[in-house]
This record gives C-alpha cells, sequence and structure tokens, in this order.
C-alpha cells in the first residue's frame, strides 16, 4: 500500500475512532439516566395506586434529563450517518421510551405516540439523518411496555387494586390488535411479539380471577 | 408535559391506524432490503466470473511470453465487465439516497467486498500495484465524479483481503510459465506488503482479523512453493533461462487444464516440477 494511501486511510480511521468513543459516552450517560427511571418505575409495583402520581411526577424530572444526552448525541452524528451509528444506542433508547410510554398509561390511561415520545425526549425532526427514534425501536419499546403491565396487572391486585387489570386488560388488546396489523419478518421484533401472547394470557387470567369473585366495579367494563 | 399536547392514542381505532403506517414502513424496508440483497447476489456473481476471466486470460496464451501484454489483455477484457458492475451500482445507489445507505449497508457489502476483490485484481496485473481508497471510490461514483454512496472502509479493507487470495493462485498457476519463477517472487514480496499494512489495521475491524489468517496462509503457499523451486534448483547447476525451456517444455499441457481448486492446482504445478527434473534426468 501507498504511503498516501495509508495516510488518508489512518484520517478516515482515526475519525471514526474518535466518534465512536464520543458516542459511547453519550450512550453510557442515556444508560445511566434508563437505570435510575427503570429503578424508581419499578415501584409501581409496591406504591398504592392512589399514590401513583406523585411517584409520575417525581419520574418526570429524570424522563426529561435525556433530553440532554439525545441533544448531545444529534449534535456528534454526521449528517446522513444516523443509521451508520444508531446501533450503539437502540438498547438505551428503548428503555427510555418504555420508561416514557409507561409514564404516559400510568398518567392517562393511553399510548404515547411515537412522536410523543420523540417528544418527551427532545427528539426533533430536524434531525431525522442524524438521530431519531426509528419506528423499529419504539415498537419494540412497546412490546417491553406490555411485559411490564403484565406483571402490574398481577401486583395491583395485591395491592388491593381490582381496576388495573381491567384497564391494563384493554389497553394491551388495542395494542395487540395493532401488532396484528404488521407483516413481521422472522427478526428480533417478531419473537418478541410471539411472547406478547403469554402476556396477554396472564392478564386475562388476573381479570377472570377478580371477575369471579365480582371484585372489580361492573361499570368498567366497556359499553 | 408538553407532549400532552398532542392529542395520545386512546382508542382502539386511532391505534390500528397508527400502526397501518408503521406496517406501510416496515413493508417498505423489508422489501428494498430483498432488492438491494438480489443485487448485491448479481454483483458478486459477476464479479466471481471476472476474477476467474482474469486467471483464465493470464493463463491461456503459452506462446506469449510477455507477461505485460497478457496483463493488459487482461486489463482490457475486465474494463467492459467492470462497467457492468458498476451500473448495477449505479441502479442500488438510486434505492440509497442520503441515509438510506447505511441503513442498508451490510444487505449490500458481500457484493461490494467481492467488487473491489475483482477490481483491485484488474488494477494489480495492470499496475503492478494496490488499488488505493480514492480510486475504488472514483469507480464507485458516476460521470460527474458524485459517488453513488460512500465507501465504507471495512469493505475497501476485506475486499483487498480477499486479493492476497487470488494473487496467490495467479503466483502458483504461473509458476511453470517462462519467469514464472521470479513472477512468483514479486507476487510473495507484494502479498507479504499486503499483510504487514493490513496488520496494522486488524484492531479495528473484527472482520479483517479473521481475514488476516487467510492471507498468512495464502503466504505461505506461495513460500513453499519459492521454497522448494529454491532448494531444487540449487541441485542442477544450470541458468534459470534453460531450467524455463525445461519445465516451459513439459507442463505446458497440464497449466490448461486449470480448475480453481487449490488444492489441486498446487499438486499438480508440484508434479510438474518433479517431471521437469526427471526430464532432466534422462537426458
Amino acid at each position: 500500500m501507498d504511503l498516501q494511501n495509508l495516510e488518508y486511510i489512518n484520517r478516515l480511521l482515526d475519525k471514526d475512532v474518535d466518534l465512536r468513543e464520543k458516542i459511547k459516552d453519550q450512550v453510557t450517560e442515556l444508560d445511566k439516566k434508563t437505570r435510575t427511571l427503570s429503578g424508581m418505575l419499578n415501584k409501581i409495583h409496591s406504591t398504592p395506586t392512589g399514590q401513583l402520581p406523585s411517584l409520575i411526577d417525581s419520574v418526570t424530572p429524570y424522563l426529561e434529563s435525556c433530553r440532554e444526552t439525545t441533544a448531545a448525541l444529534a449534535e456528534l452524528i454526521p449528517p446522513n450517518q444516523f443509521w451508520r451509528w444508531k446501533d450503539m444506542w437502540s438498547f438505551s433508547l428503548r428503555n427510555a421510551v418504555f420508561s416514557a410510554t409507561l409514564v404516559e398509561f400510568l398518567r392517562n390511561g393511553s399510548l404515547l405516540s411515537l412522536s410523543q415520545a420523540s417528544e418527551v425526549l427532545g427528539i426533533k425532526d430536524e434531525w431525522q439523518d442524524r438521530f431519531a427514534l426509528s419506528a423499529e425501536d419504539y415498537l419494540h419499546a412497546l412490546i417491553s411496555l406490555v411485559n411490564e403491565l403484565s406483571r402490574l396487572a398481577v401486583n395491583s391486585v395485591t395491592l388491593g387494586d381490582f381496576e388495573q387489570p381491567i384497564k391494563i386488560s384493554f389497553f394491551v388488546k388495542d395494542l395487540f390488535a395493532g401488532f396484528a396489523m404488521l407483516n413481521l419478518k422472522n427478526d428480533t421484533l417478531r419473537r418478541r411479539y410471539d411472547s406478547l401472547k403469554y402476556d396477554i394470557k396472564k392478564i386475562e387470567e388476573v381479570v377472570y380471577d377478580v371477575s369471579l369473585r365480582k371484585l372489580a366495579p361492573a361499570k368498567l367494563n366497556r359499553e | 408535559m408538553s407532549a400532552s399536547l398532542v392529542a395520545s392514542l386512546s382508542s382502539r381505532g386511532s391505534i390500528i391506524n397508527v400502526f397501518e403506517h408503521f406496517r406501510d414502513e416496515l413493508d417498505d424496508y423489508h422489501d428494498r432490503r430483498e432488492r438491494l440483497i438480489k443485487s448485491s447476489r448479481d454483483v458478486t456473481s459477476l464479479s466471481k466470473k471476472l476474477i476467474f476471466l482474469l486467471h483464465r486470460t493470464m493463463n491461456e496464451d503459452l506462446t506469449e511470453h510477455d507477461d505485460h501484454a497478457l496483463s493488459l489483455r487482461a486489463a482490457a477484457r475486465a474494463k467492459p465487465k467492470l462497467q457492468e458492475i458498476q451500473n448495477l451500482f449505479a441502479n442500488m445507489s438510486e434505492e440509497l439516497p442520503d441515509d438510506r445507505f447505511w441503513r442498508y449497508q451490510r444487505n449490500i457489502s458481500p457484493g461490494l467486498q467481492e467488487y473491489i476483490e475483482a477490481l483491485s485484481f484488474a488494477h494489480y496485473l495492470e499496475f503492478r500495484r494496490l488499488i488505493s481508497y480514492e480510486e475504488v471510490q472514483r469507480a464507485l461514483s458516476d460521470e460527474t465524479g458524485k459517488p453513488y454512496f460512500p465507501l465504507p472502509l471495512e469493505d475497501y479493507l476485506l475486499g483487498l483481503s480477499d486479493l492476497t487470495g487470488e494473487l496467490m493462485r495467479y503466483a502458483i498457476s504461473s509458476i511453470s510459465r517462462r519467469r514464472g519463477r521470479s513472477k512468483a517472487s514479486e507476487v510473495c514480496m507484494f502479498v507479504r506488503g499486503c499483510k504487514a499494512d493490513f496488520d496494522v489495521l486488524t484492531p479495528y475491524f473484527r472482520e479483517l482479523r479473521k481475514k488476516q489468517a487467510v492471507t498468512a496462509q495464502s503466504l505461505e503457499k506461495i513460500e513453499d512453493v519459492a521454497y522448494a523451486i529454491a532448494v531444487r534448483s540449487s541441485e542442477y547447476d544450470i541458468p534459470p533461462e534453460l531450467l524455463d525451456d525445461i519445465v516451459d517444455r513439459t507442463v505446458s499441457n497440464s497449466v490448461h487444464n486449470y480448475d480453481g481448486d487449490d488444492h489441486n492446482r498446487r499438486r499438480r504445478g508440484g508434479r510438474a516440477k518433479d517431471d521437469g527434473f526427471e526430464d532432466v534426468d534422462d537426458e
């Protein structure tokens, strides 16, 4: 290899190595935040429903602190290279989105849309080719949400809240109907989607137990 | 939270609605991916054919003793084939505007590497040196010099790493030709240089580390052959030109039956040499 070419290659390489390091630092930051978030949100399984709103409020600032990291990442990524680097933070970002969707469900009982999730995490539309929330990552986060809600259905009954499982059941069935619209290939999303039915089964069993014993108020059953 | 300004999805209808959108997006992704994988396979198959064509050209004409003339013939034959492959890349680039390239990079990289292997082989035969990163990027650009897509450094290096295997084949199959032995040692030096250059870069590319092992093997094969020749020629105190004549006479037929299999070729090469020396004994 002639010297000029070798130098050129080394320059390219140094640039990439440098960028990778910087991205890694930010991803570590994001990881720290999402770990704090999931630690806090784990308390929903032991918090009586009445106290959930204050728990949710205490989580919100941590959720919004992710905005600094997403902005830093968007700053780092060169134009048009979003897909080149995105695997580095996919996992952490999915966790952040999962927390955001869980907060939205607990607060309003509804599904946080992709654009809302981007907004919560401060991801701007104009970053599209550098940093964005991809449909795939969003869908992965939704599956984590269902996994978590099936656990919550069980634990809310233990805490004496018999309405929560029924709310969860409606919500998860709607989501499942949504997932059924997709043509999934044999990838990780497909495998995780296949796991949803076990979550639904678990939730259904809780709802069955609760209704059988007439523990839940009848008004909640959808007209 | 500001997010609550945008309506969240609370009815099944609205949820189904957004998932329909996701379905279109995922379908588009999977379909494009399939198309690009198919194109990448076409590139691979054309590149492999081109590599065989180059080997054939370098070995077909036993009356042509000017290696340079053969190389130019090979390079000239390669031109239209390379153009054909470049056209495939031009078509693929339409599927890959802006940020989309990196999403599908892994799907097209097998073809890209095979193409770089073929391109660098043709380049080596013509100029006797390694094609540079910028030269490959230029080959992957339209008439105005606009790249079809950015050339990933990894694909460039992995493509070149495969070149060493082709050079080993080239060196060994041409060893029985006139001046083939000096050719082999020239290639040997060149491959040694490549290996040393790549060794520095292996920490950055996992795939390259694996390929380096193959390169080391190729290098060893060439070295073994060079050794065998050095040892045997020392037994017979004759000038290299005379040895050329003897070897030429005896092995010209077997070289024709090039079948692409390393092991066989190597064995045949070895036996051809033995035959040559037996002839000397008989005389």
